[in-house]
Formats: C-alpha cells, sequence, structure tokens
C-alpha cells in the first residue's frame, strides 16, 4: 500500500513507473494539442488554465490552512491591473512585472491575513468578502487605473517573440501553470505544508507545538494571493481588455466553488475543479443544441421562469450538478479519485 | 481491394462536399443561408439589456417567414454572455470558429465589445451596431465595425441647444456619471453652450455606486439651475428626481436616449418622471410611423414570447440591425465581406426606424466615417408615461 517509510519518498514526483508513463503522455498532449485544436479551444484552455493557478493558490488557502476568503477576485484584479500598469507606466518586461503584481498582490494578502488571526469562519468569510468588493471600486476611482472605462492591454514581447496569438500566449501559459502546480506541490511537502494542515486542523494544539500562528497564517494568504495576482496578470492577456466590472464577487465565489468541487487540500483535487466549472461555465450554454433534451429544456424554461429561456435553465442546470457533487462525494472530485483508486486496488474483491 | 474502394470513396464524397459548399466561398454564407452571430446578456447584471438580441431574433424570422434577402435567409445564432467579457470571447470564438458568422450585429455592453472587437477587426469579420454609445467603436475607426448607436455627447447638444433656443433658460446644470458616458455629455453641454457664450452653472460628478444623492442634489440647488442634464444611471436619474422633488427644487430636468423609456421611467419613478424632456434615437413605441407598425404586428406580435414588452429596448434590437439587413439586401448574390463592407459604405441617409444612417468610405483619421446615426429628437414625458414630440429629427453638427 502506500506506507512511506522515509521524507525521500513522500516528496517524490514519480511514485513509480506507471507515474512517469501517464505524465509523460500527458505533457505530449499538452504540448501536440495546440497544433491540432482552433483557437477557440486554445483560448478556453487558457482560461482553464488560470482558472487553475488561482484555484491551486486558493486551495493552499483554505484546503491546507483551512482559512476562507471571498476576496479573490480583488487579488486577481491587483494581478491584473498591477501587470498591465507596470508593464505601460513603469515600462517593465513582462517577465518581471508579472511576479512583480502577484507580490504585491501578496503584499496585499498579507495584510488581509492580519484580521484572520482573529476572525473566524463566516467572519472571515464576510472580511474578505468587503475586500473583494472594495479593491473593484478603488480601482474604478483611480483616473491611472482607466477608471471605470478600462485598459487595453500593451502588446506582449518576451524577449524577440511577440505573442500575438492564443497559441503563443498557450506555450507561455501552460508551463507556467505546471511549474506553479510543481511549486505549490512542494511547498505542502515542507515545514510550511505541515504547519499549514497542523493549523487547519487544531490551532491550538499546532501553537503549543511551535507553529507561529500569525507568521502561517498571513504567509498562507500571502502566498494564495500571489497564485491569485499572478492569475490575474495573465487573464488580462487573455482578454486583452481588462475594466473593474469583471471582478466581481460571482467570481470570488466560483474560485471557492471550484476548490470544494476538486476537493479541499489537493492540488489534483484544485486541478480538475477549476477545469470541471470552468468548462461547465463556458460551455453549458450548448446545453440547448443536445436533441430532444434541449428542446424539452428550452420549453420547460420559457414556460416556468422566464421568457429569455436559454440562459435561466444553464445556471439551474449548473447549480444541481454543484448540489450532486457534494451530495453524493463530499471530498469533490478529488473524492471520487480516491474510491475509484481503492475500487481497482482491491479489485475484484 | 476493399480497401482501397473505400478510400476512393471517401475521396469522392470530400470532393463532392467541397464542390457543393463552393471552394473559397465567403464564411458564413451558403447558397440558402446567412449566418449572423449576437451576444446579449439574459442573466447578469446587464440582464435588462438581454431584449435587444431577442428583438433582433423576431426581425430575422419576420425577414425569412417573407422569403429571407435574395432567396438565402438569415440564420440568427445570439448567446448569453452574462456580461461577462471572458465568456463573450468564448462565445463568439466558437461561433466564429465553429459555425463561421458571415457577421455580427448588436451586441450588450462597452467591456464584452471590447474584449472581443480586436478579434474580429483581425479576422476582417464586419461588426455592425454594437449596444453601447462609446467613443471606443468610432475613434480610431475600424474598416469593419459600423457603429449605430448615437453619441451620447450629440444628444447632449440637442438638448442644451432646445433649452437655450426654444425654451430661452440660461442656467443649465449638469449631474453626470463619472466614466465615459458621463464625461461625453459633459463635453456636449459645454461644447453647445459655448457656442450661445454661457457655461453650465453646476457640473457635479457621481459614482456608478453612489448611494446617496442628496450632497449632489443640495450641489444643484444652489446653483439655482433652471435646467438641469441627467447623464447617468437609470436609477441615479430617478433618484436625483425624486429627492429634488423632497427638496421642493424646481427645475427642468433632461435626460438621454438611455432613460427615454418613459413608461418604465414612471413606473421606477412613481410618477415623478413626468415633464422630463429626453433625447430619443428611434421611433416611439406607440408612434404611427408605418415601419414600426410592421414591425410590431409582424415581428413582435408573431415571434416574442409571452411576458416580453413592446419597448425601445426590445426593438433597439432592430434598430442595429436594419443597416445591416438593408446592405445585405443590397449586396445582391454577391454576398461577400468586402461587398458588404462597400454597400454598408454607400448608405446614404438611409431611413429605419431610428434617424437616417450614412457612412462614408474609411478614412483611419476620421471617426465619422464609422459614426452611422447623428440625429435625435426630443420627447416628453406625460402623464401615464406618455411622450408627446417635442422637436422633428434633426442631424447635430
Amino acid at each position: 500500500m502506500d506506507m512511506k517509510r522515509d521524507y525521500y519518498e513522500d516528496v517524490q514526483l514519480f511514485t513509480s513507473g506507471v507515474v512517469v508513463f501517464w505524465m509523460a503522455i500527458m505533457l505530449a498532449a499538452l504540448a501536440i494539442f495546440p497544433f491540432l485544436a482552433t483557437s477557440y479551444y486554445i483560448y478556453m484552455a487558457n482560461f482553464l488554465a488560470i482558472n487553475v493557478i488561482v484555484v491551486i493558490g486558493l486551495n493552499i488557502l483554505v484546503g491546507y490552512a483551512g482559512q476562507v476568503s471571498l476576496g479573490h477576485a480583488g487579488f486577481f484584479a491587483i494581478g491584473a491591473y498591477g501587470t498591465v500598469i507596470l508593464m505601460t507606466e513603469v515600462h517593465l518586461p513582462f517577465l518581471v512585472a508579472l511576479p512583480l503584481a502577484g507580490l504585491i498582490a501578496a503584499g496585499f494578502g498579507f495584510l488581509l491575513g492580519l484580521p484572520s488571526l482573529r476572525l473566524e469562519g463566516p467572519y472571515l468569510a464576510i472580511a474578505t468578502l468587503g475586500f473583494g468588493l472594495t479593491i473593484t471600486q478603488i480601482i474604478g476611482r483611480i483616473e491611472l487605473f482607466g477608471g471605470r472605462q478600462g485598459l487595453h492591454t500593451p502588446e506582449l514581447f518576451i524577449g524577440p517573440w511577440h505573442l500575438e496569438s492564443d497559441r503563443d500566449f498557450y506555450f507561455l501559459l501552460i508551463p507556467l501553470t505546471i511549474l506553479l502546480a510543481l511549486t505549490a506541490r512542494n511547498l505542502i511537502k515542507t515545514k510550511v505544508g505541515r504547519a499549514l494542515i497542523a493549523i487547519r486542523d487544531a490551532e491550538i494544539a499546532a501553537e503549543t507545538l511551535g507553529v507561529n500562528l500569525m507568521g502561517y497564517k498571513t504567509l498562507a494568504f500571502a502566498i494564495s494571493a500571489f497564485y491569485a495576482g499572478v492569475g490575474g496578470g495573465l487573464y488580462a492577456f487573455v482578454l486583452r481588455f481588462i475594466e473593474p466590472e469583471i471582478f466581481t464577487l460571482l467570481m470570488s465565489i466560483m474560485f471557492l466553488a471550484m476548490v470544494v468541487v476538486g476537493g479541499l487540500g489537493s492540488i489534483m483535487g484544485s486541478i480538475t475543479g477549476a477545469c470541471l466549472l470552468s468548462w461547465l461555465d463556458l460551455q453549458l450554454r450548448n446545453i440547448l443544441s443536445i436533441p430532444y433534451l434541449g428542446k424539452w429544456l428550452e420549453a420547460l424554461s420559457q414556460e416556468w421562469f422566464s421568457i429569455t429561456g436559454v440562459s435561466n435553465i444553464q445556471l439551474i442546470v449548473f447549480g444541481a450538478i454543484l448540489v450532486l457533487i457534494m451530495l453524493f462525494e463530499p471530498l469533490g472530485i478529488f473524492g471520487f479519485w480516491i474510491r475509484a483508486k481503492k475500487y481497482w486496488k482491491t479489485w475484484p474483491f | 481491394m476493399k480497401r482501397q474502394g473505400w478510400v476512393l470513396l471517401l475521396a469522392g464524397v470530400m470532393l463532392l462536399i467541397g464542390l457543393v459548399a463552393g471552394v473559397g466561398a465567403e464564411e458564413g454564407v451558403t447558397a440558402t443561408e446567412i449566418h449572423i452571430g449576437q451576444w446579449g446578456p439574459q442573466t447578469g447584471p446587464a440582464a435588462a439589456w438581454g431584449s435587444v438580441a431577442r428583438g433582433t431574433d423576431a426581425y430575422f424570422k419576420m425577414i425569412n417567414e417573407r422569403g429571407g434577402i435574395n432567396g438565402r435567409k438569415l440564420i440568427h445564432h445570439m448567446f448569453d454572455d452574462a456580461y461577462n467579457p471572458a465568456k463573450t470571447k468564448a462565445g463568439v470564438k466558437e461561433l466564429q470558429e465553429g459555425t463561421g458568422m458571415f457577421a455580427w450585429v448588436s451586441g450588450v455592453g462597452t467591456a464584452p465589445g471590447l474584449a472581443v472587437r480586436d478579434y474580429l477587426m483581425e479576422r476582417g469579420v464586419p461588426w455592425v451596431g454594437p449596444s453601447a454609445g462609446s467613443l471606443h467603436w468610432v475613434d480610431p475607426p475600424h474598416k469593419y465595425l459600423f457603429a449605430v448607436y448615437p453619441l451620447y455627447a450629440l444628444e447632449a447638444r440637442a438638448l442644451c441647444r432646445y433649452a437655450v433656443a426654444n425654451m430661452g433658460k440660461q442656467k443649465i446644470a449638469i449631474i453626470y456619471q463619472n466614466d465615459d458616458y458621463g464625461k461625453n455629455g459633459l463635453k456636449g453641454a459645454r461644447e453647445e453652450l459655448a457656442r450661445h457664450g454661457i457655461e453650465l452653472v453646476a457640473e457635479v460628478p457621481v459614482n456608478v455606486t453612489d448611494s446617496d444623492l442628496k450632497p449632489h442634489v443640495m450641489k444643484l440647488k444652489k446653483s439655482n439651475a433652471e435646467v438641469v442634464l441627467l447623464w447617468t444611471t437609470v436609477r441615479h436619474a430617478v433618484m436625483t428626481v425624486g429627492i429634488s422633488k423632497a427638496m421642493r427644487f424646481q427645475t427642468q430636468f433632461m435626460s438621454t436616449s438611455t432613460c427615454s423609456d418613459f413608461p418604465l421611467m414612471m413606473h421606477i419613478s412613481k410618477g415623478a418622471w413626468e415633464g422630463v424632456i429626453a433625447a430619443t434615437f428611434a421611433e416611439l413605441p406607440d408612434s404611427g410611423y408605418p415601419l414600426l407598425q410592421t414591425y410590431k404586428q409582424e415581428a413582435f406580435d408573431q415571434y416574442a414570447a409571452k411576458g416580453e414588452r413592446w419597448g425601445l429596448f426590445y426593438y433597439a434590437g432592430i434598430v442595429f440591425a436594419e443597416p445591416l439587413v438593408e446592405a445585405i439586401r443590397r449586396c445582391g448574390d454577391d454576398v461577400t465581406r468586402e461587398r458588404l463592407v462597400q454597400e454598408l459604405e454607400s448608405l446614404k441617409d438611409f431611413k429605419g426606424i431610428s434617424g437616417k444612417i450614412s457612412y462614408k468610405p474609411f478614412d483611419p483619421n476620421d471617426p465619422s466615417c464609422r459614426q452611422g446615426q447623428s440625429q435625435t429628437f426630443l420627447v416628453q414625458c406625460m402623464a401615464g408615461g406618455k411622450a408627446k414630440q417635442l422637436t422633428d429629427w434633426a442631424t447635430i453638427d
């Protein structure tokens, strides 16, 4: 079974040849994909990858450290605006501006982490919620940030490489996503990760063991905000246009939903949760083109819900999927994975 | 041997498909169909504007019922983007690269539109009538982007001109939203008043999220303005009028076309909207204008879902699509994008249910070459939300 005998076994990336094999297949698929798919699917992959980055970061905070945040759209906005402003006003190259904007977001994350020392559960949720809402208001009032008219992103150059199309951006984004996912995984396996988990499980016990609560809680917020900030900076270039109203409360809630649906405290869960929910978010509007069922749903919606038909049913289906996943697998998609693995290990018994 | 047969058959079928589809045919156009795309929020913060897309849909159905355009039916692909630019971009790309759209029409919102503008322009896909009065569409102009919605600055000029010339007012103030919508109104008002040698007596900015407008109204009251221009959201406009009434601040309010849906405004303001003068960019809902009546009977009555209301936000969807339909009609059998752009550019004083629409050949330095409408007329809100027409359609230079 999964018995680990020493530390190096625990941090090992590839536990067996099988894992290496499938990882290689996945990497190859990711590399070939942009040459086969149309620009729409590449755009979607980019959109998914950005959500993956943010959700991995949020999972460090929610899943591992046991805090909650309804304000991640705020960090996301800080990252997006930070990157664009640093490039247009300070004339920094993208690869410097992006992590720098991430650090700015991390700074705000640290500040938001301070009240978390006293606030818990619903109270913390409200505090972070306030933060998320305030940030967009502030940005909307500052002329430098384009006010409510928004900002266009500058042309993107990395050295001599001019990233014009979604495909170009994909080749930047996917390696970054993998890098950030591996970083998060490593972090969790170190002292920091164990401290965070200890805080989540029992704060007082952790403190008596010598875990610095203030340090680690604010660190968790900072790391999480850094991921969101980097995600935001990348998002600006996927849309090529940003304005304050993009970063809504709904966005924060979606991030949190992705974490919970994917599986709390699991990197793999973050990835699958982010992919599944963002895919549904973009694709559910096509539910009406399913033969028979689509027509029936449209009629149902028009009869009972609203004249707009389509869209309401799409949100209802979206909600129903979330409820069903939580009902049947509280651990999220990661829970399904664990169950499936156990089942096959002992199969046919 | 059998396998070779299959390969041959497959090659044959593909060749046939290629021939039927017409190699090199325009994207989104077949012998019997023309595919037109549109986004519109049916959910989310801007769902009230969702009726624009439904209006276009009914209009296209009406055209198809009459036999389409030169034998081709208009296939309307609309999707809900919930006013979320990421979704707008996804949906536009999906339809453009999947089904293939010949052109795009309307599309609600500045942010969603700006998220896809460059994509459509780079691919050379025509886009007619973005539903937002923003300068972003025409300044700088784009070859394939044709704006229909009149600029807000223009409406401000028309209102100021009327206040000074017809009503003999001298003290004019403005309360404006602190963004490009409001600032366009401010700019127009300043320019027009400068011509008459007067200045605004008060300029009061308001932020979208402000919830208490009493200080703003106080400033207006102190200025003793005889006329107050409302360049804000519907909500703020109604609040300003309501608070003024409570403060016994008697003045003539004037507003943009965004607040010209009088039955709706009367409903929201509980009657306080009566007497307000507004600019408008299309015929009034109860006007006897024959073309509008035709649309009401043949599009709205036939195809609108029950519960839909015949209002400005509904037939705005027709207003934005009219020039596109007319240009496609003029293309005859040669429905290509280049031809469409030519035909749009040749529209001169085209009259549908909005003001006259004209475009000019593309000039990268002239925003007006892609700004179709520059006409407006003024109406006053009467009891019960009825509208009284104050002026005729007039071109504002």
